[in-house]
């Protein structure tokens, strides 16, 4: 279907046609994602309740609707390449309280997963990719924290990987078996340089 | 006279059955009749091959097939056939029995043969449409079901209904719009009714609304003249404070046993009979002046006091006083003030009575779900969130507060309401209720119809998924209450947040229309809740042998063709004890329920299907194992030639096989259903038509 006139470039992206074809739904990703996401977002019936839920609708452009609405149309290309697929907190608000028994965040989840595959995700995802990969935590103690923990009478560090760095090798191993840290250097260095 | 009739019928039907017993059965001649109906059978089924499978089956004489059996020229196929060639035994391969078995049978019997020389076939709802794209084997499957109903019909015998006189009398239980109609309508018809109501009064849900959509009839003015015509129908008789505590009998002849719950109160009538003439509540009130215990108002929602000794509301039908015993702490002032009249009597007891009835009908309404398990909304958590049923009270001019909406935390008029529609509805949560309650949209739009009318300057925002609008004139009631200025908001409610020092409250929701979540502060949030089968409908409908869907409500024998009757013979269903339904539908189901629990009572008796137990005297031992087996009490030992026998009632008999599959003896045999008969269908299915 020609939705483009020819005209050049930045004229050509104002006058495209955006209307909804046919072959902008891909049933295969529905099923892929109810596969991954363990749950039924072709069941919605677009009440609303999962983004008036949402922590994180009031202050960003995330629509948790939108993204449910495009797991069943199969809108692939529109959700996997929609940077506000990362603004989800994962806080299972909208799961709470969906009337539908759908579970947003899982697909959510899923979604993510599937533009991880083709290299889509942020880099401060990545960047916490590494984090765990050097510390075990994807928010790594710092001094702030220390302090705050000494003055409750706590050990400054958690009995985590931080109390016990030895144990940093095993997670480390289950990183490289996936081949996680290497993809995140690599486009982290593809994007940054 | 009626016995007489019974004991008849009996012998008419000893005389063929021990006919059929002792003759040698005639060699069986079976004809097989294969429907297309259209393309729903004959779509995937290969109906040639079919038919050619049928003629090569032993005992089978004749084989046709045809566009729609069950059309003129199809029946007539079979009554030309059965005479033709010479036929007793009839298969169909068609749809269900539960659609045109009773036709065939009749086929069958305008033909010259017994209607239960008939046999069906289901290959449509069994076969062709589960195995619409398997046309291989949907026919294989097919060939199986007709070879198994032609082993059935080579062994059918000739059976004769029973017939069983019906009881001129009917109950209805429950008095609410739908139960009252019911029984205005069959007293109007001639037939003595029954009227059981939990409540001391009559009137149920409709009483407690304001008014009524999309006509805004004041709902308390339309109803009325109906409970007094109740009140006053000389073929009702009421039984208000009263329930069902046992059912026996069968259609016709149904016994119930009404417990009529100690009011502490005697009618005039009552007064009567104890010798204190002039005697008996008269509805003054003076009893209510003196009582010193205060409790909240079911009625009202418990939002406005009554005393121990009380009448509902001033509409009440009938209006006599009564006694909450397990609040009345017996002080005996009421006694003194009732004074000459003695109408009160703390020692009254419950009172049992026993009735006859030929059919009965349960409209046993509804309740509003529990909305606060959804504790989002925060009903029961904030003051001013409130049900759709507790506004009702608070819009109407006999309610709390005379017809004044206030806020219940400070009294204040609320000038910014928000309606919450699907409150519990349409959730597969678990925690709600699956289904559309489907009048709540309606009253909801009603609603905010009131406010806007009632206070000036007032909002209703109406958060809903969609208006359910589907009735008569009520599409047209949406458009007046948008052009009347209520907001409607497309987005179901997330949640609800108060203001702890205002009492306000937030609602947030997905404004989905535009894309944009919304924090809306609000002075009220009326919860349009959803609506679920009463408490009492439970064991009020096992006691009357009555099936529930999986979500309590009562389960109808056919949900498009026979909504108002229900798998035990005799009883019906009205209004919305069956599912949701608003005024006109629950008006008009009653109604249904009413000409369908007529319509035996005029024929003046029943046919049953001959499907009951037969015990073979000679064999059985007496052991009596069977009698408390029977779920029905259909069977009894009898004394017969100086031993004891089992009898079977056939009335009461259903036919469920229970005695017949214990029988240590093997005495007991099923009409139409017996063991050799049924060893031939397995037969004829596990050796797959090889000897």
């Amino acid at each position: 279907m020609a939705r483009t006139k020819g005209y050049p470039e930045e004229l050509d992206k104002k006058l495209r046609d955006t209307r909804l074809y046919n072959e902008d739904s891909n049933p295969e990703f529905t099923k892929t994602v109810e596969k991954i996401s363990m749950t039924i977002p072709h069941m919605c019936y677009q009440c609303g309740t999962c983004t008036a839920s949402c922590p994180s609708a009031p202050r960003s452009s995330y629509r948790i609707r939108k993204f449910v609405r495009r797991a069943l149309l199969g809108l692939e290309e529109e959700a996997l390449t929609d940077p506000d697929l990362w603004l989800c907190t994962t806080c299972y608000s909208c799961t709470d309280r969906c009337p539908r028994d759908i579970a947003p965040t899982d697909v959510i989840m899923a979604m993510r997963n599937l533009a991880a595959r083709r290299d889509i995700v942020p880099v401060n995802f990545l960047k916490t990719v590494q984090a765990i990969y050097s510390s075990g935590h994807g928010v790594p103690n710092n001094d702030v924290n220390r302090a705050a923990r000494m003055k409750l009478g706590l050990p400054a560090d958690p009995p985590t990987t931080h109390g016990f760095p030895e144990y940093i090798k095993g997670i480390q191993t289950i990183i490289d078996h996936y081949k996680l840290k290497e993809r995140a250097d690599k486009i982290i260095k593809e994007r940054e340089g | 006279m009626a016995e007489k009739k019974a004991k008849k019928t009996t012998k008419k039907q000893e005389a063929p059955k021990m006919a059929t017993e002792k003759k040698p059965a005639a060699k069986p001649r079976v004809g097989v009749f294969i429907c297309h109906c259209g393309t729903n059978i004959a779509g995937s089924i290969d109906i040639e091959a079919l038919q050619e499978y049928a003629k090569s089956l032993p005992d089978v004489a004749f084989a046709d097939n045809y566009q729609y059996m069950c059309s003129t020229p199809g029946q007539n196929k079979v009554m030309d056939a059965i005479k033709e060639h010479d036929l007793n035994g009839v298969v169909v391969a068609a749809c269900t029995p539960r659609l045109h078995e009773p036709t065939f049978r009749t086929a069958s019997k305008e033909g010259g043969l017994n209607p239960f020389r008939f046999e069906m076939a289901n290959i449509r709802e069994q076969n062709s449409w589960v195995h619409m794209h398997d046309r291989k084997g949907a026919t294989d499957k097919a060939k199986d079901a007709v070879r198994i109903a032609v082993a059935k019909a080579a062994l059918l015998e000739d059976l004769f209904p029973k017939s069983v006189p019906v009881e001129k009398a009917a109950m209805v239980v429950g008095a609410g719009i739908a139960g009252m109609q019911a029984a205005l309508d069959l007293a109007n018809a001639g037939i003595k009714t029954y009227l059981v109501e939990k409540e001391p009064t009559i009137g149920g849900r409709m009483s407690q609304l304001d008014k009524t959509f999309p006509t805004l009839d004041c709902s308390q003015c339309i109803l009325t003249p109906k409970m007094v015509d109740v009140g006053r129908a000389e073929n009702i008789e009421l039984m208000t404070y009263s329930e069902v505590e046992n059912v026996e009998g069968y259609i016709g002849n149904f016994d119930v046993t009404i417990r009529k719950k100690a009011r502490g109160v005697l009618t005039p009538a009552e007064a009567e009979a104890k010798g204190i003439v002039g005697g008996g509540c008269n509805g003054c009130g003076d009893c209510d002046e003196v009582c010193p215990v205060i409790k909240p108002n079911t009625f009202e929602m418990g939002m406005k006091p009554r005393k121990a000794i009380y009448i509902q509301h001033p509409q009440v039908v009938p209006l006599i006083y009564t006694v909450d015993f397990d609040t009345c702490v017996k002080c005996g002032l009421c006694v003194e003030a009732c004074g000459d009249k003695k109408a009160i009597d703390l020692e009254m007891q419950d009172e049992f009575v026993t009735v006859k009835v030929g059919t009965a009908i349960l409209a046993t309404g509804y309740d509003i779900f529990e909305i606060e398990k959804k504790d989002e909304w925060g009903y029961k958590k904030y003051e001013n969130v409130i049900t759709s049923l507790e506004f009702e009270r608070l819009i109407c001019a006999s309610g709390p507060t005379g017809g004044h909406l206030v806020r219940p935390s400070d009294g204040e008029t609320p000038k910014k309401i928000a309606f919450l529609l699907c409150a519990g509805s349409r959730d597969n949560t678990g925690v709600g209720k699956p289904y559309c309650s489907r009048f709540c949209c309606m009253y909801s739009l009603k609603h905010a119809h009131q406010i806007i009318e009632k206070i000036p300057g007032a909002t209703p925002y109406l958060f809903y998924m969609d208006i359910r609008s589907f009735g008569k004139m009520y599409e047209e009631f949406y458009y007046r209450i948008q052009d009347e200025g209520a907001r409607f908001i497309r987005g179901r409610v997330a949640n609800v947040l108060e203001d702890p020092v205002t009492k306000n409250l937030k609602v947030m929701a997905d404004d989905t229309l535009l894309d944009r979540p919304m924090n809306l502060e609000v002075d009220m949030v009326v919860l349009a809740a959803a609506v679920q089968p009463t408490r009492q409908a439970d064991p009020v409908r096992k006691l009357f042998g009555v099936s529930c869907s999986q979500d309590g409500w009562l389960l109808e024998a056919h949900p498009k063709l026979n909504p108002c009757g229900t798998t035990t013979a005799g009883v019906y269903l009205a209004g919305v004890c069956q599912g949701p339904k608003d005024i006109p539908d629950t008006v008009a189901s009653a109604e249904g329920a009413a000409s369908a629990a007529s319509i035996p009572i005029h024929k003046g008796e029943v046919e049953l299907e001959p499907y009951f137990a037969q015990c073979r005297e000679e064999i059985c031992a007496g052991c009596g194992m069977c009698v408390n087996l029977c779920p029905y009490s259909a069977l009894a030992l009898v004394e017969k030639e100086g031993r004891k026998v089992m009898e079977v009632t056939e009335a009461k008999c259903k036919g469920c096989g229970t005695c017949g599959g214990f029988c240590p003896g093997g005495a007991i045999y099923m009409q139409h259903f017996t063991t050799p008969q049924i060893v031939a269908q397995i037969d004829a299915f596990l050796l797959g038509g090889e000897e």
